[in-house]
């Protein structure tokens, strides 16, 4: 027999055959099932029914660099209200139990109201033991009330990080049409911070157990005692680049004051302290937000909910001096050599620019030393603001960091597009330009970019993208995996930045504006600033880093409407250093040195 | 009388009312199944959209002149790969170490264009001038193309797709007349692959089976070291895939491999779609009615199991017409595939009625417990826009085919 040719008929009739056969085999099937079957199919059907009840799986935990706990999970119990079955005279009790004003538990039902009514919706989380009892005791009377056991973030670890942790809520309905397939309705995802980074990281998988229920969807017991289930897979600790203890200074010196505070490794780019304060609490998104938190946080003059350290922006003042003096330097324009005469200001047309004192004859290292503001209008004049405006570029000014989390502003770099663009090709002066030179103007930066700028005078113009995420733990493998830091160079020779760290040095410990930080044990150079403010008090500015012949930090802290740099901001830049690099001597890194490394891990975003 | 037998002469009535009558109990079973539901209540309407788009299309590819399907298919496959690497590529830069991102924002699922792509693709090739389909170095090829998207689709991963192109391929090859000893020197690789993954002994089994099958054959020596060193080598390559793959990629493969690790709970999906075509009786619990389909015990229920929707609501009525439709359509094509006027008509007709039946069977056999949970839509009737675009295209051309099929050029 050969049937090897195109379309013989042999093939056709095998394919004809499979066809028919595989017809034959589900109209039997659907026989079998539908008419013979159909009584105890049937029977299934109205009463026994299987449902999965989905367990929550807890979130992956934040440790610090230390491996010492930054936020965790306690258990908590969350009551429900299922509308199909609920009754609505139930409400005042409800509420009068649970300590609500009244009109709470029609809100939330109301907001979900576009959900169907066989979802249970959440109207209380950690609810406390009494109100459980309680429900346990009466629950008879209370037809479409339950309650789930859920685990929530804990946050009594000493620390409160909001603006770097986010928050976690309930999903919205945007993001759950988004991210179709993966959430379901009453899921929690991360909102803002690390929470949002890496919630694909922290969530973890939900379990399920299959429970049989009649057709009024009580449970009698369990589908196939359990051995479908599937159990609930905790998501991926992280370890953050933080440092508890430095963190815990800057919290602790910011709690009456307004400002950020940003410190970085300056050769990894690890962030080891962030903070913008006032913060709010976390606690209270840990529950059902209710609108009187949510009114009282959005109307706070104080704004609790701005992320200050990554998305505020002002004029840096005196730190941006050393722009002008490296892009002076490296251009050719002055060596140390060129001097200026401070008389005290400095005319340009018929504008006359003031200094704060009267400097003398100053150098380059002077005056970053000793902060004179006529040096530096003349050799801003002499850059130009192009020139000036590509150094401050270099060093990250007016783009983002890229931090890994969400919130963060590039502030602005003016240059002569930028004027052009904003006052017309004839709109803008020369005069403009003169203010630059000392931080003042136009120029908008945050305080994470003047951490990183200190880092950068740190370690010679080289660094990594500033980064919260150390390392994971991968909790199905149980494998760490470490991120790996993205290094660059902005290409700035080593001379240029001698002369002007050598400066800074001074001026915490030579004769500068900062000797009232200088430490015994410790080298801490850096640059006082005062930022203008338009409306109120100057805020105070301090950038630096540690130790000056071999940095371990580099930093930055503003204080809002606190005056001069020097009196407020430094000496709180002081104490996070010392926090971090005292504590480095006495206390070796615990756990986190035993755990092996598995492999590097890039990780964009 | 002679205007109606002058139009199903140039335009299969029988194929197209068919697919009509599908469409239809399609949009029923997920107006039924949506309705009440909180998220997916607008896909109803999506659907009727969808429905009125791919019907223009499908006109748009039934008036083209015939001969451009063969121009398109290279381009269509070339298409479809970038698309198929470009999904994955955006799917590993968003998160390099866990990438769940499924589509991408093409709002299209490049598997179902390269559905189109590689049945044109692999009849231009199985077609052209004097191709001997026992060469070895054409099979090679064929194969090439078959199972080029198959390893993209398979690491995205989409375990039904895959499965449908590898019988899309095994089946045009077939048809080609490949002999019998072809044949297994082209399915043989795939067994090892598989055997390799299940363990060191089942690997060492079919490699011992596929000794045997030499003996049987009686080829000569190198034919059969050859072929035995492919086999070898299949297996080893696999393995040595999966060591290089990151952890959560291997676990993806594993999943892929074993449908009962699926989240939703496979098990649990097909005894509650057995609960709800059974109970559906004789003449089903009335549209609407079906307290399966309303309380939503099967997740998704639109879109794989839709089928159960009709079992329930129109009961073994309503199946079976959904069935019976599906064979006239099958039947029909069978018929074209006879009468097509060039053999690229008859492998591309015999290539979508291999698509369709191979769908038809995955999914309905996954509904009614005959075969194993495979996550794949059913052809005309589940929700989804991609899939109805590209099928209403695939009638479109065998229809296109079949105004042709008495020309002779």
């Amino acid at each position: 027999m050969n049937d090897n040719y195109f379309g013989s008929l042999f093939r056709r009739r095998i394919v004809f055959v499979i066809i028919i056969g595989f017809f034959a085999i589900c109209s039997v099937q659907l026989f079998n099932m539908q008419i013979l079957q159909q009584p105890t199919y049937s029977e299934k059907s109205d009463e026994n029914s299987v449902k999965p009840i989905y367990q929550l799986a807890p979130r992956g935990i934040f440790y610090d660099r230390n491996h010492k706990v930054l936020v965790g999970n306690k258990p908590s119990f969350t009551l429900r209200i299922t509308p199909s079955t609920y009754d609505k005279k139930l409400t005042p009790y409800l509420e009068a139990i649970l300590g609500m004003s009244p009109g709470y538990i029609d809100r939330i039902l109301k907001l979900n109201e576009s959900y169907s009514k066989f979802i249970p919706r959440k109207i209380a989380k950690d609810v406390s033991f009494k109100v459980i009892a309680w429900y346990e005791e009466n629950s008879s009377k209370l037809p479409g009330v339950d309650y789930v056991m859920e685990t929530q973030r804990d946050y009594s670890f000493g620390v409160t990080g909001a603006h770097m942790f986010g928050y976690t809520k309930e999903i919205p309905l945007e993001v759950f049409q988004r991210r179709k397939g993966e959430y379901d309705i009453g899921d929690e995802i991360g909102f803002g911070g690390i929470e949002k980074t890496y919630e694909d990281y922290l969530r973890g998988e939900k379990g399920i157990k299959y429970m049989l229920v009649d057709a009024k969807q009580k449970t009698i017991g369990r589908y196939k005692a359990g051995e479908e289930d599937q159990a609930t897979i905790k998501g991926d600790d992280l370890t953050l680049t933080i440092d508890k203890d430095a963190q815990e200074v800057a919290e602790e010196e910011f709690k009456d004051k307004r400002g950020a505070v940003v410190a970085l490794d300056p050769s990894t780019g690890e962030v080891l302290a962030f903070l913008s304060a006032p913060q709010y609490n976390l606690e209270d998104f840990a529950k059902v937000t209710s609108n009187e938190v949510w009114r009282e946080l959005n109307n706070n003059p104080d704004r609790p909910m701005f992320n200050r350290a990554s998305m505020s922006t002002f004029a840096p003042g005196s730190t941006f001096k050393m722009i002008s003096a490296i892009a002076g330097l490296e251009e050719g324009i002055i060596d140390t050599n060129f001097k200026v005469n401070c008389g005290g200001g400095y005319q340009f047309g018929d504008r006359y620019f003031k200094c704060l004192h009267v400097h003398g004859t100053v150098d380059v290292e002077t005056s970053i030393e000793k902060s004179c503001n006529t040096f530096y209008y003349t050799l801003v004049n002499k850059l130009g603001l192009d020139t000036w405006s590509k150094y401050a570029k270099k060093f990250g000014f007016g783009t983002k960091t890229k931090i890994d989390i969400p919130e963060e502003s590039s502030g602005i770099v003016p240059s002569t597009e930028y004027y052009n663009r904003v006052y017309g090709k004839n709109g803008w002066t020369k005069g403009f330009v003169i203010s630059l030179g000392i931080g003042q103007g136009e120029l908008n930066v945050t305080p994470l970019q003047l951490a990183q700028y200190a880092a950068l005078f740190a370690n010679y113009g080289k660094s990594a993208r500033p980064h919260f995420l150390k390392s994971y733990m991968d909790t199905q493998t149980n494998k760490r995996y470490d991120v790996k830091p993205q290094y660059y160079d902005i290409g700035i020779s080593r001379k240029s930045f001698d002369i002007v760290r050598r400066a800074m040095y001074l001026v915490v410990n030579g004769a500068g504006t900062a000797t009232n930080i200088k430490l015994p044990d410790i080298a801490i150079a850096g640059k006082t600033g005062t930022a203008q403010n338009p409306h109120g008090k100057d805020h105070a500015i301090f950038v630096g880093f540690a130790p000056y012949d071999n940095p371990k930090i580099a930093i930055a802290v503003i204080v809002e409407n606190a005056g001069f740099g020097s009196t407020v901001a430094a000496p709180i830049a002081r104490d996070i250093i010392k926090a971090y690099l005292q504590k480095d001597k006495k206390e070796e890194p615990k756990d986190l040195a035993a755990l092996p490394v598995v492999k590097e891990a890039n990780i964009e975003h | 009388m002679n205007i109606n037998y002058k139009l199903q002469d140039r335009f299969d009535l029988s194929i197209f009312l068919p697919v009509i009558g599908l469409i239809i109990f399609g949009l029923l079973a997920i107006y039924s199944s949506t309705v009440n539901h909180p998220t997916a209540s607008g896909n109803f309407q999506k659907q009727v959209i969808f429905v009125i788009i791919s019907l223009f299309v499908f006109f748009v590819t039934f008036s083209l002149p015939l001969q451009s399907f063969k121009k398109f298919a290279i381009a269509l496959y070339g298409i479809s790969i970038f698309f198929l690497i470009a999904v994955l590529a955006i799917g590993k830069t968003v998160y390099g170490a866990k990438s769940w991102f499924g589509i991408g924002g093409f709002g299209f699922q490049p598997s179902e264009l390269a559905k189109l792509g590689t049945i044109l693709m692999l009849s231009y090739w199985l077609t052209y001038k004097s191709r001997d389909i026992n060469n070895l170095k054409d099979i090679g090829v064929a194969l090439l193309i078959g199972v080029f998207p198959v390893v993209l689709i398979m690491l995205e991963p989409d375990m039904g797709t895959s499965i449908v192109f590898l019988v899309i391929t095994v089946s045009l090859i077939f048809w080609s007349g490949i002999s019998l000893f072809g044949l297994f020197v082209v399915l043989s690789p795939g067994i090892v692959t598989l055997a390799s993954i299940l363990g060191i002994y089942a690997f060492i089994v079919a490699l011992l089976l596929v000794v045997a099958a030499l003996f049987f054959f009686k080829k000569d020596l190198f034919n059969s070291i050859a072929v035995f060193i492919i086999n070898l080598s299949a297996g080893f390559f696999f393995d040595y895939i999966y060591r290089v793959l990151k952890p959560h990629q291997q676990k993806r493969i594993a999943s892929f491999l074993d449908p009962s690790a699926d989240p939703l709970g496979a098990g649990y999906n097909a005894l509650q779609a057995k609960v709800a075509i059974g109970s559906g009786g004789f003449w089903g619990k009335g549209f609407l009615h079906g307290n399966q389909t309303q309380l939503r015990f099967i997740p998704e229920q639109w879109t794989d199991f839709i089928y159960c929707v009709i079992g329930e609501e129109f009961g073994y009525i309503g199946s079976m017409i959904v069935i019976l439709l599906f064979l006239v359509i099958f039947l029909r094509l069978f018929k074209l595939s006879a009468t097509a006027k060039d053999r690229f008509s008859v492998l591309v007709t015999v290539g979508v009625l291999t698509l369709l039946f191979s769908h038809f069977a995955l999914n309905i056999g996954m509904n009614v417990g005959v075969t194993p949970v495979i996550g794949l839509p059913l052809p005309f009737l589940s929700y989804g826009g991609s899939t109805q675009f590209i099928n209403m295209v695939m009638i479109g051309i065998v229809l296109n085919i079949y105004r042709n099929r008495k020309l002779h050029t």
